[in-house]
Formats: C-alpha cells, sequence, structure tokens
C-alpha cells in the first residue's frame, strides 16, 4: 500500500478519533508464506531450550494487548517466569473489549508497531489479513531456534485452532483460549427436594438440566419469581456484542444460521431470515418473559453480576466467565452451581465458541520474541497454570490433568467444545459489519419494535449490502 | 514612525504566529482533511476502498438513501427539545429564586457546581448503577413506589429518551441556573422597582421586566446546551448502548457505529460534516437573531 494511502490513514484516525497517538515506526521484515513443516527429529526435540534459543532477544521488550478478563490477567501472572528464562521483558495492556478493537485499529492502520502482539477476537483476523496486517506464522515455524520441536499444534491443540487461526488455508494465529458458551444452573436448587416435587408435579418429569429448549423453558419458568426478586433465567439482551453471541447459539440449534457455509472464511448464501431464524428468535424472545425487566439492556457483565448475586436460576454463559462465578469472594453461588451442555434443538446441541487468537502484526518490532512468548504460554504446565486462573485452553492436555478435571465446570467445556459448528462466527472481512446488523436486528426484534420475521427480513438485506455480490439472499425478503 | 510599525508587524508575527499555527494544526487543518475524507470511500474492512474520490456519494447516501442516519437525527431534535426546554425553564425559576434569597444562594451554590464538575462518562456510570434493574437504587424505589416498570426503565423503547433526557437534566440544570442567575445578577434594579412601585404583581413584574432583560442570557444558554446535547454521546452510551434497538441511538453514537463497527471512515465522516453544518446553521440563525436585536 502507498505512503499516500497509509498517510490518509493516519489522518483520518488521527481526526476522527482522538485517542490515537504515536509515531509511525519501521515496518518489520517481509517474511516468506513458505507452510512449515514440523517434522522434527527427537534429537532437536531434545536439544531444544527456550533459554538457549532466547539469547538473541535477551533485553528486548514486548508489548501485547488484550481485553482484560481473568484469561489475560492471568497472562500477567505467569509472564514473570517468561521473562526469567529468556530475559525477555513483557508488557501487557489491558482494556474493555471494544477499547481493544479500536486502538488495534490505530495502530495497525498507522504503522505505529505499538503492539509485538495482539490478542484479538478470531472473528476479525480475515479483515486484518486482507489488509496485510498479520504476519503468517509459517516462518516461525520453520525457524529451527524460534519453533520447539516438542510443540505440534495439529496434535496438541483442539481441531478448532484453525478455526481461530487459519484464514484461506494459511496459518495466522494460535488461539489464546478455547471459549464456548455452556448451561449455567443453580445445582443447590435443582437438588432441593422441595423445588423437584413442586416441579414434577407441575410438569411431569424430574428436574434436572435441561435436555432440550422445552424443557429449558419449563424451567425457566418455574423459577420465574419476580416477588422474590428470582428469575428462571436472563437473556444478553443489550444492543451489544454480547446479544449477537448468545443469539447464535439459539440461531443454530434451532437449525438456522447467518450465512449457510461452514466454513468461516468463506460466504454462503444468506439465511438469516429462514424459517428456522425465525422459529429460533421467536423462541428467544420469550425467554424475556422469564428473564429480569432490565435484560434488553444487559450484557455479559450484567448477566454474570446477576449470577454471582444468585438472582437468576439459569443461562447460557461463556466459559471464561466461570472462574469469577465460583470464586467465593466475589460470587453467593459459589460451590453452589451446575454445568452443563446447552439444550437440544431441532439442529442438535450446538454451542457457540469464541475467544481470541494470538496473531503478530507485520508492524512488530519484535516478532520473534514475541512468537517465542506465544509458544511459551501454550506449553502444557502453563497453559494448565493459565486454567486455574480463569483461563480456557485450547490445548488438549490441559484437560487431562486431574486439577483441571476436579474444577466442576470443566466436563460440560470439553463436550461443549465437541458440539459446535465451525462458522458461527465468520472470519470473513465484513464479520464484525455482519455482527452489528444482526445486534440492531435482534435487539429490534427483542424490543418489539419490528416483527422477528421483518427484523430478520432487514438484517438479510442489510448483510447483502454489507458483503455486496460475493453472497445471495436464499430467502427473499418479503 | 515606520521602523515603529515594522517592529509592531514583527512583535505581532511573534507572539500571534506560533498560535495561528498551532490552530491551524490543531482545528482547521484537521477539519479539512475530514472535508476531504467525506468525499472519499475510506474504509479499514474493505483492502479496495483506499480512500478513492467518490464526490458526493457519501451524501448523498446519508440524505436520500440511509433512514437510520435520518432517524438518528431526528432522535437527536427530539432529544436535544426534551433535555434543554426543561433545563432553561427550571433554570430560570431556580435562579429567581437565588437571587432573591441571597442566603440560599450562598449555602447552594456550591453542591449546584457538582454535577457540572463531573466527567459525563462517570455521570453515565453513575446512572447506569442508580437505574439498573436488579440494584439500582432508583428503579428499586420506583418500583417499590408502585412503579413496577421502573425496573425495566433502561429497557423500554417507548420512554428511553425521556429517560436520558431525565439524566441530562440532572446533570446540566444547576450549570444552567448558575449562568441564568449571574445574567440575573447583572440586571439593573431600577426597571424592576418602578413596575413594582406602579402596582404590578411579583409574577407580572418578573414576566414583563425581569424576563425580557434576562433574554439574551437565555439564548445564549439555551445553545449552548443544545449544540451540546445534539452532540450528546458519553451518557447515553454508557447507559444504553443506543438500545433497544436504535430508540435512542443519536446521531453522534451512529457516526461512532460507522466508525468503528463498520470501519466506514469515509461515510462517518460525511455524517460527522452533515451533523456539524446543521448545527453551524441553526447557530447562526439563533446567534443573527441576538445581534438584530442587539443593534435595535
Amino acid at each position: 500500500m502507498s505512503t499516500r494511502i497509509w498517510a490518509r490513514y493516519v489522518l483520518a484516525t488521527g481526526l476522527l478519533f482522538p485517542l490515537f497517538c504515536g509515531s509511525c515506526g519501521k515496518p518489520a521484515a517481509q517474511q516468506g508464506s513458505k507452510q512449515a513443516n514440523p517434522s522434527t527429529t527427537s534429537v532437536q526435540k531434545a536439544s531444544w531450550t527456550l533459554g538457549e534459543n532466547a539469547k538473541p532477544y535477551s533485553g528486548k521488550t514486548i508489548r501485547l494487548i488484550g481485553e482484560d478478563y481473568p484469561p489475560l490477567q492471568a497472562i500477567e501472572k505467569l509472564k514473570p517466569d517468561f521473562e526469567k528464562a529468556t530475559g525477555i521483558k513483557v508488557e501487557v495492556e489491558r482494556y474493555e473489549a471494544e477499547a481493544v478493537l479500536q486502538k488495534i485499529a490505530f495502530d495497525l492502520n498507522s504503522k505505529t508497531g505499538r503492539y509485538d502482539l495482539i490478542i484479538q477476537v478470531y472473528f476479525d483476523m480475515g479483515r486484518l489479513v486482507t489488509q496485510k496486517q498479520l504476519r503468517p506464522m509459517a516462518d516461525f515455524l520453520a525457524h529451527p531456534t524460534l519453533h520447539n520441536p516438542a510443540f505440534d499444534p495439529e496434535k496438541d491443540l483442539f481441531p478448532l485452532w484453525k478455526t481461530m487461526g487459519w484464514y484461506e488455508g494459511k496459518h495466522y494465529g494460535y488461539p489464546m483460549m478455547a471459549l464456548t458458551m455452556y448451561t449455567w444452573y443453580r445445582k443447590d436448587l435443582f437438588d432441593d427436594l422441595k423445588e423437584r416435587e413442586a416441579f414434577k408435579s407441575k410438569y411431569g418429569y424430574e428436574l434436572g438440566p435441561p435436555a432440550d429448549w422445552k424443557q429449558y423453558k419449563d424451567i425457566a419458568e418455574f423459577f420465574t419469581r419476580p416477588t422474590q426478586n428470582f428469575y428462571g433465567t436472563l437473556v444478553q439482551g443489550k444492543k451489544h456484542m454480547a446479544l449477537w453471541q448468545e443469539y447464535l447459539n439459539f440461531l443454530y440449534s434451532f437449525g438456522g444460521a447467518v450465512m449457510d457455509t461452514r466454513d468461516p472464511s468463506h460466504y454462503g448464501p444468506i439465511v438469516i431470515n429462514s424459517p428456522q431464524a425465525v422459529v429460533a428468535t421467536e423462541y428467544y424472545k420469550s425467554l424475556l418473559k422469564y428473564s429480569p425487566p432490565d435484560s434488553l439492556n444487559f450484557t455479559w457483565d450484567d448477566a454474570l453480576a446477576l449470577m454471582q448475586q444468585g438472582k437468576v436460576a439459569m443461562c447460557l454463559m461463556w466459559s471464561d466467565s466461570t472462574y469469577a462465578l465460583e470464586k467465593p469472594t466475589e460470587s453467593k453461588v459459589a460451590g453452589k452451581m451446575g454445568y452443563a451442555m446447552a439444550p437440544k434443538g431441532a439442529a442438535g446441541r450446538i454451542h457457540q465458541i469464541g475467544g481470541q487468537s494470538y496473531y503478530i502484526p507485520t508492524t512488530s518490532k519484535n516478532p520473534e520474541a514475541a512468537y517465542l512468548f506465544i509458544e511459551w504460554m501454550l506449553q502444557s504446565d502453563i497453559q494448565i497454570g493459565q486454567q486455574k486462573l480463569g483461563g480456557a485452553s485450547a490445548r488438549k492436555s490441559t484437560y487431562e490433568t486431574p486439577e483441571v478435571l476436579k474444577l466442576p465446570w470443566t466436563s460440560a467445556g470439553i463436550a461443549a467444545l465437541d458440539h459446535t459448528h465451525p462458522a458461527m462466527l465468520y472470519t470473513v472481512p465484513e464479520s464484525l459489519q455482519i455482527g452489528d446488523v444482526i445486534q440492531l436486528a435482534i435487539s429490534d426484534a427483542l424490543a418489539d419494535r419490528k416483527p422477528v420475521q421483518d427484523a430478520l427480513d432487514w438484517a438479510a438485506l442489510e448483510i447483502k449490502k454489507v458483503v455486496g455480490e460475493k453472497a445471495v439472499l436464499k430467502y427473499q425478503p418479503k | 514612525m515606520q521602523a515603529k510599525h515594522q517592529r509592531n508587524a514583527y512583535f505581532l508575527a511573534w507572539s500571534l504566529g506560533p498560535l495561528f499555527i498551532f490552530l491551524t494544526a490543531v482545528f482547521l487543518g484537521p477539519f479539512v482533511y475530514m472535508l476531504w475524507l467525506s468525499f472519499t470511500d475510506l474504509s479499514f474492512a474493505a483492502p479496495d476502498r483506499t480512500g478513492n474520490f467518490m464526490g458526493l456519494d457519501n451524501y448523498s447516501r446519508a440524505l436520500w438513501h440511509d433512514e437510520v442516519f435520518l432517524g438518528s437525527l431526528a432522535r437527536s431534535a427530539i432529544f436535544t427539545l426534551l433535555s434543554v426546554s426543561p433545563e432553561i425553564l427550571i433554570g430560570i425559576i431556580v435562579a429567581e429564586i437565588l437571587y432573591t434569597r441571597p442566603i440560599a444562594q450562598r449555602l447552594l451554590s456550591p453542591l449546584f457546581a457538582l454535577p457540572v464538575l463531573l466527567p459525563t462518562v462517570v455521570v453515565g456510570l453513575y446512572w447506569r448503577i442508580m437505574l439498573q434493574g436488579e440494584f439500582g437504587v432508583v428503579s428499586y424505589y420506583l418500583a417499590e413506589l408502585g412503579l413496577p416498570a421502573a425496573k425495566g426503565i433502561l429497557s423500554n423503547s417507548h420512554t428511553i429518551l425521556i429517560t436520558l433526557a431525565l439524566v441530562d437534566i440532572w446533570q446540566w440544570t444547576p450549570f444552567v441556573a448558575l449562568v441564568l442567575l449571574a445574567g440575573r445578577s447583572s440586571l439593573p434594579r431600577a426597571p424592576l422597582e418602578a413596575a413594582l412601585l406602579d402596582g404590578a404583581s411579583q409574577l407580572r413584574a418578573f414576566v414583563d421586566v425581569t424576563l425580557p432583560g434576562m433574554l439574551p442570557t437565555v439564548i445564549v444558554i439555551g445553545l449552548i446546551r443544545a449544540v451540546d446535547s445534539f452532540k450528546e454521546f458519553d451518557k447515553v452510551f454508557i447507559l444504553t448502548g443506543g438500545g433497544p434497538g436504535n430508540a435512542s441511538e443519536l446521531s453522534s453514537i451512529y457516526a461512532w457505529r460507522v466508525a468503528f463497527r463498520r470501519w466506514d471512515f469515509g461515510y462517518a465522516a460525511a455524517i460527522c460534516v452533515l451533523i456539524y453544518l446543521l448545527l453551524y446553521a441553526v447557530s447562526q440563525g439563533v446567534l443573527s437573531k441576538i445581534h438584530v436585536g442587539a443593534r435595535r
């Protein structure tokens, strides 16, 4: 891209967004695009040591940025071991999710080079790749001193590492966490004999973690007791990223989709207004009856706070929030919770996957040191440490350790990771724009500003406008 | 004599030059660039949209094809009306009360300054907690007083603009009152005393003598507040994010969404320019009335 165009980016960001600042740094060296061949000998594996291979980078500082929540806070706690072993200093910048997106956009588009490593939502990967802002990992993997031969991502990580790290057949990142959503429920109430009797007499079957969406609604209705300030479930209904991502659990489980594709980096026919999507959205909306009255203003933060305060019987929630829910100093329901897979819909049990990945920007001033840090973070012992501090490891071996296995949410998390759809969140460059459309459409439907069918038809047309000729409308809006 | 003029010219150039350069760099330069940007297709989401010139397309799209933008402009206007009118009305009453009660004025003036001193973001967070359906003090007591709907006060798309206007009134009415009090204090006493001596009631004297005297101050503070309210972003963004749906999506929030959610900087710049032009036109219209009044 020409200097003139970059200058426009710099001026544009500086003009519209006063937070932008910094000086331009030199772009890092170009890299090749060959994919690595991880075949290694046992001699190589045995001889590779972090301290030795990090020597050329000792004394350097790498700066990383990510969302301020337990997995990143865990990195902050774990990094001294890396610093001690390598002499590379790690500076961590933590911000709220939206601020992370913006700061990364400013940094990468202005080529400031402030960040050597970014921890970014994976569904923004396509946009960054098509703007040539991410380094492919191939050169690092092929590098004899940067890549630890004992680490084989294909074998060591869950298959979703490809969704979160690959774009159009090329490797750009590693998952920082493999997040998923599953059912949180108040085990103490579900095990209560009086509650169980009352439930059985009303609905004719045993109270337990909901097996399907009908049971989910029954249980939500049963526990909704507004006079006691207690509700059966909650909806993360604020026009926010949380709404978009919670809604997708319902949409895909009922057999709907946004675009009809199983490859997140490819477009498919737009089907957000399919009959299945209408049923899913009507169902989702119906849950408002059993949710706190302020649900249309809830994000994941509000949802977590309400659960921690013991005001809601069950909900669908992100795995990375579980740690805060089980922290006795922060939560009234620590030790009282149960975790289960999401209920079954027409398309089975489908769980939203999400999370952020490690990416190295092309503007990184210390890409080699940044890569060493990524591989160190993905080591099995470090992953266990991060998991215990609130992580959601993408490494399989983490879930084989007794310490992690005994955590009450581990089994639900693993099961959820096995029951998902590879393209619930897309990695196409327009992914965030598509999400923005979905948020507005579903928020309109939930707030009764539009009938469900109208809201979804509007979403289909808007998504078509966003992606243009790359996708067709499968269901013509009425 | 000529040498003295030359020295003065040098002095002016050296003393005002840096300021001029600074102002050009900080205000004029970026504004001109934003203007240019609004004629381009610059986007961070599409690699082929690198800032190509596209004439008036962005403006045409905003004014004739983007119902969401036009809706957001209408909401900004409604929000401005809902918040500024009561602020002025209450401000006039409070200013008069404080003017006629010096002790109350001395005691209350510092308190009145408090909401104004709070950053808008803090006001937004403060009211988000107060109005939160399950934990909020205000929503709790309103529900206890027989208004259970108060628990979903930020989720009600029909009343959300009124709720947001009430928060704005809470924050800015004291400031309006203090400015109007200053205006009231600067009025000459003689006409009012003459009216009272002629037998006019307090209310009549206030309406016929005091209020016309305060009118320029009322118009100026009204204009300042109207422009400020029209541009409102922080509080509304924190309280509702523009929702439910787009029930509280003001034009500034829409511009943010276009820039940061859709990365469509060319179009976002056009929206910003249109908002600027609208506010400029209204301000000039109002200010010209004051000038006409002053000439009379």
